[in-house]
């Protein structure tokens, strides 16, 4: 059975930041374009939760956009 | 001679199987024969006109607490609930050292409603490790509890504070492993962790701070004993939900466990999410693994006044702590001129406000009886106000004891829910028994399943729905001599009336330690419920029978 495809996500490692997550799920992107990137793939950490931007361990962190 | 026989009942016997005539003799706790039964019993139930099954099981619960107190877990048991699984989102009472009791107390009444004095005023905490609460529970069961063990305690237990701020080490996780494996010898029936709770101070629980590879560590003590996972996920989103099944998945596929998930809402609002969430479990399913989604019944309806805090608000950060203020000190601050003014922007800002007017005003001690019924958008027009004005200033005319109701908010379209209720790959759960208690009631998710989606809509049979809350669950869960009648099964049986069977209207009650306020309904059509061969509730009253145990 071959899984559909549905958005790719990472989680962050211990201590990582949004800047490192985006250079490592985002290679070859400008620094900033890719953590903002990120940011706005990830509202639900970085404008909803309080204070935005906290990760968590277990958080999942998508790295492209919604799918279609 | 038997102990019981019920005589005359159509026996459904939670296989799925066609209801037949027949009689169900019990012994010693356990069922002994099924069918036409001869011989004598010390105790005959006539079940002439009724049906007789499997107790109902519950498998997402926050009784942790209550069953100190109460062990029928009221009103569960007189729904038909025989088997409750408390401990789920994370959450447990053990293992917990004493001087982490006000942290998790703390998160108790954060996120089940729990009133501080259920924890100073109705028991003596007795224990610190998963056993000794096993042993502080138990002589006082009336109903069967299979307890998760919370991950936010474990993490707790072996990090202390730090369990808030950061990843554990490899010795840590190798500490909560031992940690797990001994609360599951003493009873515990699997893990529980969740990705969206927070703590009264707003922090995210301890589950929360742990990377993917500490979860697998602990999987990998659940498959020693084929022990289950249960999660709470990101719900509102649906691809967060089924990143997390994915993840499931895998855990599911490596250690050879069964996983869970709840809840799963549908929502007017993306009617494409539930129907994708199942349909990624259904991929999943035939890859092998098993990642069950718990589904209730109920729609989603929620109350609230100003005089208690309301996850209502759990969006709208401003009202969320001024109604967590103080008594005296929240009326201040609904006096302020600034602070009101920030409400208000707020609820506009979020697109509240005009939300809040299908908010009824159901009552409340001071609610002006001319508002009673009305909804708020009518009152607020009245008066010339917008909505999330009239809230504020009609709460505040009234000493804040006026309960308004936000009705069907959600999972409300009955034509979706029940063709997925009745999917083989759908769970029946997440009734949040014992949680939310000042919010709405979560009592009555069985009698709901009868008489809207077995009677009303057809979308189940009667032996399909008694099936998905008997011995689905019990297979599920691990529960081996649960959820049939079949001979040297527990004898957990309910008698019920398949016309009547149903839930009764939300109403508020004062019954919670220190006259704590939450909301319950009561049961119909309930005759005779017994828990492991006792009877534990018949034509209305609950006995004095205290046949339960932790059951796993």
């Amino acid at each position: 059975m071959t899984l559909s495809k549905q958005r790719s996500f990472v989680t962050p490692g211990p201590g990582e930041t949004v800047e490192q997550i985006a250079a490592r799920a985002l290679p070859g992107r400008p620094t900033q374009k890719a953590v903002d990137d990120i940011k706005s793939w990830n509202l639900h950490i970085f404008a909803m939760r309080r204070p935005p931007g906290l990760l968590t361990g277990s958080d999942v962190v998508f790295v492209e956009p919604p799918l279609g | 001679m038997y102990d019981v026989i019920i005589t005359n009942g159509t026996i459904v016997d939670g296989t799925g199987a066609r209801g037949f005539k027949g009689d169900v003799a019990i012994k010693n706790g356990r069922i002994a024969a099924v069918g036409k039964v001869d011989g004598t019993a010390k105790r005959t139930i006539d079940a002439a006109g009724r049906i007789v099954a499997p107790g109902f099981i519950d498998p997402h619960t926050h009784f942790d607490v209550q069953i100190l107190w109460d062990g029928a877990a009221r009103p569960a048991l007189e729904h038909g609930v025989t088997t409750i699984v408390p401990g789920n989102c994370s959450l447990s009472l053990a293992p917990l050292k004493a001087s982490d009791r006000k942290a998790v107390v703390g998160m108790f009444q954060q996120i089940e409603e729990m009133p501080p004095e259920a924890f100073t005023q109705a028991f003596t905490w007795t224990w610190e490790d998963f056993a000794g609460y096993r042993k502080a529970i138990e002589p006082g069961l009336s109903l069967n509890v299979a307890p998760l063990v919370g991950h936010s305690l474990i993490r707790l237990w072996v990090m202390g504070e730090a369990s808030q701020q950061r990843a554990a080490t490899p010795d840590e996780i190798a500490q909560m492993q031992d940690l797990l494996r001994e609360s599951l010898k003493a009873g515990g029936v699997g893990l529980s962790t969740s990705y969206i709770d927070v703590d009264e101070n707003g922090r995210p629980v301890p589950s929360r701070f742990a990377q993917f590879d500490e979860l697998d560590a602990l999987c990998e003590v659940l498959g020693e004993f084929g022990r289950i996972l249960q999660v709470v996920p990101e719900f509102y989103d649906a691809d967060l939900t089924i990143a997390r099944i994915d993840q499931l998945a895998e855990l599911s596929l490596k250690h050879n466990i069964p996983t869970t998930f709840s809840p799963v809402f549908d929502s007017p609002a993306t009617p494409k999410n539930s129907p994708r969430i199942v349909a990624r479990v259904e991929e999943q399913f035939a890859r092998g693994a098993r990642v069950w989604p718990q589904m209730q019944t109920r729609p989603v309806d929620i109350s609230f006044s100003f005089l208690r805090p309301s996850l209502y608000f759990a969006r709208l950060p401003t009202w969320w702590r001024t109604l967590r203020q103080p008594l005296e000190q929240r009326n201040a601050s609904l006096r302020d001129k600034e602070v009101v003014a920030k409400m208000l922007a707020e609820a506009d800002t979020n697109m509240m406000t005009q939300g809040m007017g299908i908010l009824v005003i159901r009552g409340g001690d001071n609610a002006p009886a001319g508002y009673v019924g009305r909804t708020l958008a009518e009152v607020a027009k009245e008066r010339g106000e917008t909505n999330s004005q009239a809230l504020i200033n009609v709460s505040l005319e009234n000493d804040l004891d006026v309960a308004f109701l936000a009705e069907n908010v959600g999972h409300a379209d009955t034509s979706r829910i029940g063709p997925m209720l009745a999917k083989p790959s759908v769970h029946i759960g997440a009734s949040d028994g014992g949680a939310h208690i000042t919010s709405f009631s979560t009592y009555g998710d069985t009698g709901f399943l009868f008489s809207e989606f077995v009677r009303k809509s057809g979308d189940l049979t009667l032996e399909q729905a008694v099936k998905k809350i008997t011995s689905d669950t019990a297979e599920i869960w691990g529960l081996a001599d649960r959820g049939r009648l079949a001979p040297e099964m527990a004898a957990d049986v309910v008698v019920f009336d398949a016309a009547t069977i149903g839930r009764g209207a939300e109403r508020a009650v004062f019954d919670m330690p220190g006259d704590g306020m939450r909301y319950v309904r009561s049961a119909t059509g309930i005759d005779t419920v017994l828990v492991n061969g006792e009877v534990a509730y018949a034509a209305g009253d609950y006995t004095a029978a205290k046949a339960g145990v932790v059951c796993v």
